[in-house]
C-alpha cells in the first residue's frame, strides 16, 4: 500500500492553493495556465460589455425621440460603431476565447492548452489592441464612424486628413484581435485533436468541444480573409491606394466581400460555442441524455461548412446580380436544416426530463427560446424579397441582437454560473442569479421585440433621427435598454461577492456527468496531471447503465481530498 | 471505500500526453491559415482584373517576365536545395546540414534583391490604379514572407552550432522547411497570376 | 384486465385529442398571423407590394406555427416536467430516436425549398433590377440599354452627401421624385461619392447606389399618395437627413407638373443636411470629423420638408 504523505498536485502546482495568499497577483501577470488566463479573458470582457452596454444605453438615449437632440450626428455615429465593435471584439471574442480556455483541458482530461506561451501571449493582445481602440475616441475627429462594418468609400474618406485617425486605430485594433484569434484558434484545433484523454474518440466528446473545434476551425479558414480585406483598406485609407476607391478604379463591392467572407462565419464562431453550452447544460438540468447526441455533434460540422458559402446574404440589395442573389438564398436556406436539428434535440432533451429551474437553466430556457424567435427572423431575412424590403432596417438590428444578446450572452450567462463553482471554488448566490435572469429577460425582449415593427415599416438602421411614425417602438425599446442597464448590477454583484465570500463549492454541485466535474473545485494547476480517466462513454448517460469513465469513484474520491 | 490504496497509475495510461509534439501539428494549421490570406488576395486580383474599367496605369500595358523568370527559377530550386540540408541534417551531418542551408539562404536573399531590382526599375507606384495597388501589395507581402524565411533560417543556423540541441533543432528546420516550401508555392501562383496572365 | 386496457387506451386517445387540438389550435393562431402581418407593412403602392407582403405573410404564418410548436412543447415540459424540490432524481433515459431524426431532418429541409422556391419566383416577379456598369471616375455615367421595356424615364437618380437629385428626360431637375401611376418607370441610380441607397418602404423596394456604376432600376407604382424615400445605407453624419418624398400621381397631373416644372428658374433644392452643418458652424463646429454636405441640388422643383407622408 503507498502511503501519500504530501498531495502530490500540491507540489507540482506553481500557486498550491488557489485561494491562499498573494494569489490574486497571478492574474495579472503572464500565466501560462490556461485557467487563469480563462479568468483573464473572461473579466477583461467582462468589464468591456458594461461599457459596450453604456455605449448602447447612449444610443438608445438618442433614440427615444425622433430628432438628433442629444448628441451632434457626428457623434451619434462614433458611438453606435464603437458599441458595434467593443460589443464584437473586446466583448464577445474574448468571453468566448476565455470559456474555451477555461473549459477545453479540463473537459478532455488534458493538463493544459497545446501552446501555453502562445495562449497567455493572445491573452496579452486584448488589452493592448483594446487601449489602441479606445484611444481612438481622443484622437482629432473622432474614433471611427462608419459602423462596425467600416464600408468604403465612406470609412476611408478621412475628412481631417491626419495620418493618425480614428479609423487607422480601429483597423489597426481590429488586426491585432484577429492575430489574437489565429493564435487561440491554432491552440485549440491542435490541443482537441491531439491531447484528449485516453478512450476519448470523437464520438465520446463532450458536445461543446465539438462545437469549439467546428467554431475554432471557422475562424482559421474565414479571418485571414478579414486581415486581407484589412489590409487592403488601411492602404486604402493611408497610402493612397485604390483597391477600393473609385477615384483609381477601385471596386467599393468586392470589400463587401472580403468582409462578409470572414463575418458570416463569425456570427457561427460566436454562436456555436454557445450551442455547445446549451446542449452541456440541458442534460444536467433535465437529468436526462442529450437527446441524438451524435446527430447533433454531426449538425455542428454542418452549420460549419455551410456557413462558408452564404456570406452574400448580406449583399442581397447592395450590387450584386440576381443570380447570385439566387444561390445565396438556397444556400442560407440550408443552414436552418442543420441548426433545427439541434434546437428540437434540445427540446427532445427536455421532455420527460426531471426540470431543475436553476439560474443556469433558465439562462439556457430564455436562450432556446428567443434563438427560435431569431432564427425564424433570420429565415424571413434569408428570402431575397423580404430582405430587400427590410434589409438595413430595425428588422434587422432587432434579428441579430435577438441571436447576439437574446441567444449568445443568454448562453454566456448560462455558462458563467454553471461553470463558476468548479473554478471559482464558490457557490454564487442563487436568489440574485434569478434576479438577474428576470430583469434580463424583460429587458431583452422590450428592447428588440419591437423594434422589429419598426423596421417592417420602413426605419433604416444607424440613424440618428427619424420620421415620428417610429416613435413608439423606439420609446418602448429604451426602455427595455435602461432595464438591461439595471440587470447588469445584481450580476456584478453576485460575481464579486460570491467569489470573495461564497460558500465552498463541492467538486460536483450539479451532480453533473463531465471530466471537469471530476475535479476538485478549483481544479489544480495540470488538472489530471498525469492520472488520466479512460473515458468509456460520451457524458450525457443520466439513468443509462453506461459508466463514464473507468474507476469513476476512485476520480470521484480524489476530487473531494482538497489541499 | 478502499480507494486510497490504489496506486494512482495502476489503471491508466501515465504521463502519455507530452507538452512538446505538437508544434508541427500547431505550425501546419498556422501555414493553412496563412494560405488564405493570400488566397483572398488572389480572388481580390482576379476579380479587379477582370472588371475594372482601367486597369494598367497610365503608360503601362504589362511587365517584363524575364527577370522575374530567373528569379523564379532562382528560388523554385531553392526548394530542392533546401530538402537536401534536410536530409544532411537527418544524416547527422552538421557541416553538411549548415553549409547547404546557407545556400538556401543565399538563394532567398538573391531573390529579395532580385524583386528590390525589379521594383525600383518600374515606373508606377502603389498609388498608380488597382494594378498598381496589387501588384506592389501581393510581391511585397510575399516579399515580407521571403525575407522572413530567411531570417528564421539563419536563426536555425544559430541554433545548430549550440551543443546538445539536436532533438528541438531538427523540429525547427522541419518546420521552417515546410514554411520555406510554402512560400514557394505561392509564389508560382503569384507568378503566374501576375506575370504570364497579362 | 379490462379496465386497464381501458385506462391505457383512454390514455391514448387523451393524448391524440391533445395533440390534434394543439395543431389546429396552432394553426389557427398561424393563420391569423399571417392575416395580421399585411398591417404590419406600410401601404401597399407599388406593383411589387403585393408579391412581397404575401412571401412575407407566408414566412409569418409556417414561422408561427413553429414558434407556436416548440415553445407550446416546452410550456408543457416546464408545466408538467419540474422537479418536486428536492428531488434530484434522473428523467427518462431516452438517447434517441433515428426514426425522429430523419423525421425533423427532412420536413424543414422540404420547407426551406418551398419557401425558398417560392421568393424565387417573387423575384422573377419583381423585374426591377437591371444592370450595373462600371465607368471611370471623373466621367459622364453611360447609357445603358435596358432589356425589358419600360413606360417612362430613365429619371437619373442623384444621391449625394446628404440629398438628392433627380433629372427627368426633358431636363426638368427636382428634389421630390414625381411619378405617375401605372407606368413602368425607369431610374438611372447614380453616385459620386459614397455607397447610397434607394429604398422606398411603402414599394418594397430598395437599391445601393454605388459609387463608380451606374445600376438600372425599374417599378411601376400603383397607388397615389406621397410615400418616403429614404437612404438606408449608412452614409455619413447627416445620413439621416438625407430622405425626400416619392409622389405618385395620376397621369393628367403628373403631365401637367412635368409642364409647369420645366418653365422654372433653377434654386436651391432641399437639403436639411446642410441647414444642419451650419447651425454646428454656428456653435463653433464642435463635434467629431465629418465631410462638409454637398451643396444643394439646383433644381427646378425644390420639394417641400414637411409634406405629410402616407407610409
Amino acid at each position: 500500500m503507498t502511503i501519500i504523505n504530501y498531495d502530490q498536485r500540491l507540489v507540482k502546482s506553481k500557486n498550491p492553493y488557489p485561494r491562499g495568499p498573494n494569489d490574486w497577483k497571478r492574474f495579472f501577470s503572464f500565466n501560462t495556465d490556461a485557467k487563469v488566463i480563462g479568468i483573464q479573458y473572461i473579466v477583461t470582457a467582462l468589464f468591456f460589455l458594461l461599457l459596450g452596454g453604456l455605449l448602447g444605453m447612449l444610443v438608445r438615449g438618442e433614440l427615444i425621440t425622433p430628432p438628433s437632440d442629444l448628441f451632434d450626428p457626428t457623434v451619434y455615429n462614433g458611438l453606435y460603431t464603437m458599441h458595434g465593435t467593443v460589443m464584437l471584439f473586446l466583448f464577445l471574442f474574448p468571453m468566448l476565447s476565455g470559456l474555451t480556455n477555461l473549459l477545453v483541458p479540463p473537459m478532455i482530461g488534458a493538463p493544459d492548452m497545446a501552446f501555453p506561451k502562445l495562449n497567455a501571449l493572445a491573452f496579452w493582445l486584448v488589452p493592448v489592441f483594446s487601449i489602441i481602440l479606445l484611444l481612438s475616441f481622443f484622437v482629432p475627429g473622432g474614433p471611427a464612424s462608419s459602423g462596425w462594418w467600416s464600408y468604403p468609400p465612406i470609412s476611408i474618406q478621412n475628412p481631417l486628413g491626419k495620418m493618425i485617425n480614428g479609423e487607422m486605430l480601429w483597423i489597426t485594433a481590429i488586426s491585432l484581435s484577429g492575430i489574437s484569434s489565429i493564435m487561440g484558434a491554432v491552440n485549440f484545433v491542435t490541443t482537441i485533436i491531439r491531447m484528449r484523454a485516453p478512450g476519448m474518440g470523437f464520438f465520446k466528446m463532450p458536445i461543446f468541444i465539438w462545437t469549439v473545434l467546428a467554431a475554432q476551425l471557422l475562424q482559421l479558414l474565414g479571418l485571414p480573409a478579414l486581415t486581407g480585406g484589412a489590409i487592403m483598406l488601411f492602404f486604402d485609407l493611408s497610402f493612397g491606394t485604390s483597391f477600393f476607391r473609385i477615384e483609381g478604379g477601385g471596386d467599393p463591392v468586392l470589400f463587401q466581400h472580403f468582409f462578409w467572407f470572414y463575418s458570416h462565419p463569425a456570427v457561427y464562431v460566436m454562436v456555436l460555442p454557445v450551442f455547445g453550452i446549451f446542449s452541456e447544460l440541458f442534460p444536467v438540468y433535465a437529468r436526462k441524455p442529450l437527446f441524438g447526441y451524435k446527430f447533433v455533434a454531426v449538425a455542428s460540422f454542418g452549420i460549419t461548412i455551410l456557413s462558408l458559402v452564404v456570406w452574400v446574404h448580406h449583399m442581397f440589395y447592395t450590387g450584386t446580380p440576381m443570380w447570385m442573389r439566387n444561390l445565396f438564398m438556397f444556400t442560407t436556406m440550408l443552414i436552418a436544416v442543420p441548426t433545427g436539428v439541434k434546437v428540437f434535440a434540445w427540446i427532445a432533451t427536455l421532455w420527460g426530463g426531471n426540470l431543475r429551474l436553476s439560474t443556469p437553466m433558465l439562462f439556457c430556457l430564455g436562450g432556446l427560446f428567443n434563438f427560435i424567435f431569431g432564427g425564424i427572423t433570420g429565415v424571413m431575412l434569408a428570402t431575397v424579397p423580404v430582405d430587400i424590403h427590410v434589409g438595413n432596417t430595425y428588422f434587422v438590428v432587432a434579428h441579430f441582437h435577438y441571436i447576439i444578446f437574446n441567444t449568445i450572452a443568454f448562453g454566456i450567462f448560462a455558462g458563467i454560473y454553471h461553470w463558476f463553482p468548479k473554478f471559482t471554488g464558490r457557490m454564487f448566490y442563487e436568489g440574485l442569479g434569478k434576479v438577474h435572469f428576470a430583469l434580463t429577460f424583460v429587458g431583452a425582449t422590450l428592447n428588440w421585440l419591437p423594434l422589429h415593427w419598426a423596421g417592417l415599416l420602413g426605419m433604416p438602421r444607424r440613424v440618428a433621427s427619424y420620421d415620428p411614425e417610429f416613435a413608439i417602438w423606439n420609446v418602448i425599446a429604451s426602455i427595455g435598454a435602461f432595464i438591461l442597464g439595471v440587470a447588469s448590477i445584481p450580476f456584478i454583484l453576485n460575481m464579486v461577492s460570491s467569489w470573495v465570500r461564497g460558500k465552498a463549492a463541492p467538486p460536483n454541485p450539479w451532480r453533473a456527468i463531465g471530466l471537469e466535474w471530476l475535479l476538485p473545485s478549483p481544479p489544480p494547476h495540470e488538472n489530471f496531471e498525469d492520472d488520466i480517466p479512460t473515458v468509456l462513454n460520451e457524458p450525457y448517460c443520466y439513468g443509462l447503465d453506461k459508466p463514464f469513465v473507468q474507476d469513476e469513484q476512485f476520480y470521484i474520491d480524489k476530487s473531494f481530498k482538497k489541499h | 471505500m478502499l480507494s486510497e490504496n490504489k496506486n494512482p497509475t495502476i489503471n491508466h495510461n501515465p504521463g502519455h500526453v507530452k507538452h512538446d509534439g505538437h508544434n508541427m501539428t500547431g505550425f501546419i494549421i498556422f501555414l493553412c491559415s496563412e494560405s488564405i490570406i493570400f488566397f483572398a488576395f488572389f480572388v481580390g486580383y482576379g476579380i479587379l482584373k477582370v472588371t475594372a474599367p482601367v486597369w494598367y496605369p497610365e503608360g503601362i500595358d504589362g511587365i517584363a517576365v524575364k527577370e522575374p523568370l530567373i528569379n523564379t527559377v532562382i528560388l523554385v530550386s531553392s526548394s530542392f536545395v533546401i530538402y537536401f540540408a534536410e536530409k544532411s541534417l537527418h544524416k547527422k551531418n552538421l557541416w553538411g546540414f549548415r553549409s547547404i542551408w546557407f545556400i538556401t539562404m543565399l538563394m532567398g536573399s538573391y531573390f529579395v534583391y532580385g524583386q528590390y531590382i525589379e521594383w525600383s526599375e518600374l515606373s508606377f507606384s502603389l498609388q498608380s490604379g488597382v494594378f498598381g495597388g496589387m501588384f506592389y501589395l501581393l510581391t511585397g507581402f510575399h516579399g515580407l514572407h521571403v525575407i522572413t524565411g530567411i531570417l528564421l533560417m539563419g536563426l536555425m543556423l544559430y541554433r545548430s552550432f549550440l551543443p546538445n540541441n539536436y532533438q528541438r533543432g531538427e523540429m525547427g528546420v522541419e518546420s521552417v522547411s515546410l514554411f520555406w516550401h510554402f512560400v514557394d508555392v505561392i509564389w508560382i501562383i503569384l507568378f503566374v497570376l501576375i506575370y504570364l496572365w497579362q | 384486465m379490462n379496465t386497464k386496457i381501458k385506462k391505457n387506451n383512454s390514455k391514448k386517445y387523451l393524448t391524440i385529442f391533445i395533440i390534434i387540438s394543439a395543431v389546429c389550435i396552432n394553426s389557427l393562431i398561424s393563420l391569423l398571423m399571417g392575416y395580421w402581418s399585411y398591417n404590419w407593412l406600410p401601404v401597399q403602392a407599388s406593383e411589387a407590394a403585393n408579391y412581397v407582403d404575401n412571401l412575407f405573410a407566408f414566412e409569418t404564418t409556417i414561422g408561427t406555427f413553429i414558434f407556436l410548436g416548440c415553445t407550446g412543447t416546452m410550456a408543457w415540459i416546464l408545466i408538467f416536467n419540474r422537479a418536486p424540490k428536492y428531488d434530484e432524481s434522473n428523467g427518462a433515459p431516452i438517447e434517441g430516436n433515428v426514426k425522429l431524426e430523419v423525421i425533423w431532418t427532412i420536413i424543414p429541409l422540404i420547407l426551406v425549398l418551398a419557401i425558398a422556391t417560392f421568393a424565387t419566383k417573387v423575384n422573377y416577379k419583381l423585374e426591377n433590377l437591371g444592370s450595373k456598369t462600371k465607368y471611370n471616375f471623373g466621367e459622364e455615367a453611360p447609357f445603358i440599354e435596358e432589356k425589358k421595356p419600360f413606360d417612362f424615364g430613365p429619371i437619373d437618380v442623384i444621391s449625394r452627401q446628404w440629398n438628392w437629385e433627380f433629372i427627368y428626360p426633358n431636363g426638368i431637375h427636382s428634389s421630390e421624385l414625381h411619378l405617375p401611376i401605372n407606368k413602368r418607370t425607369n431610374f438611372r441610380l447614380i453616385t459620386d461619392d459614397v455607397i447610397h441607397s434607394f429604398y422606398i418602404p411603402a414599394f418594397r423596394l430598395k437599391q445601393d447606389i454605388i459609387p463608380g456604376s451606374v445600376i438600372t432600376y425599374s417599378l411601376t407604382p400603383i397607388r397615389k399618395g406621397v410615400f418616403r424615400l429614404r437612404d438606408a445605407m449608412f452614409s455619413g453624419a447627416y445620413f439621416s437627413q438625407n430622405q425626400t418624398n416619392v409622389i405618385v400621381e395620376s397621369e393628367d397631373v403628373f403631365n401637367k407638373w412635368i409642364s409647369e416644372t420645366v418653365k422654372k428658374e433653377l434654386q436651391n433644392g432641399l437639403n436639411p443636411a446642410g441647414r444642419l452643418y451650419d447651425k454646428r458652424l454656428k456653435n463653433g463646429n464642435r463635434g467629431w470629423a465629418t465631410v462638409e454636405p454637398a451643396p444643394a441640388p439646383k433644381v427646378q422643383d425644390v420639394g417641400l420638408e414637411d409634406r405629410p407622408h402616407d407610409g
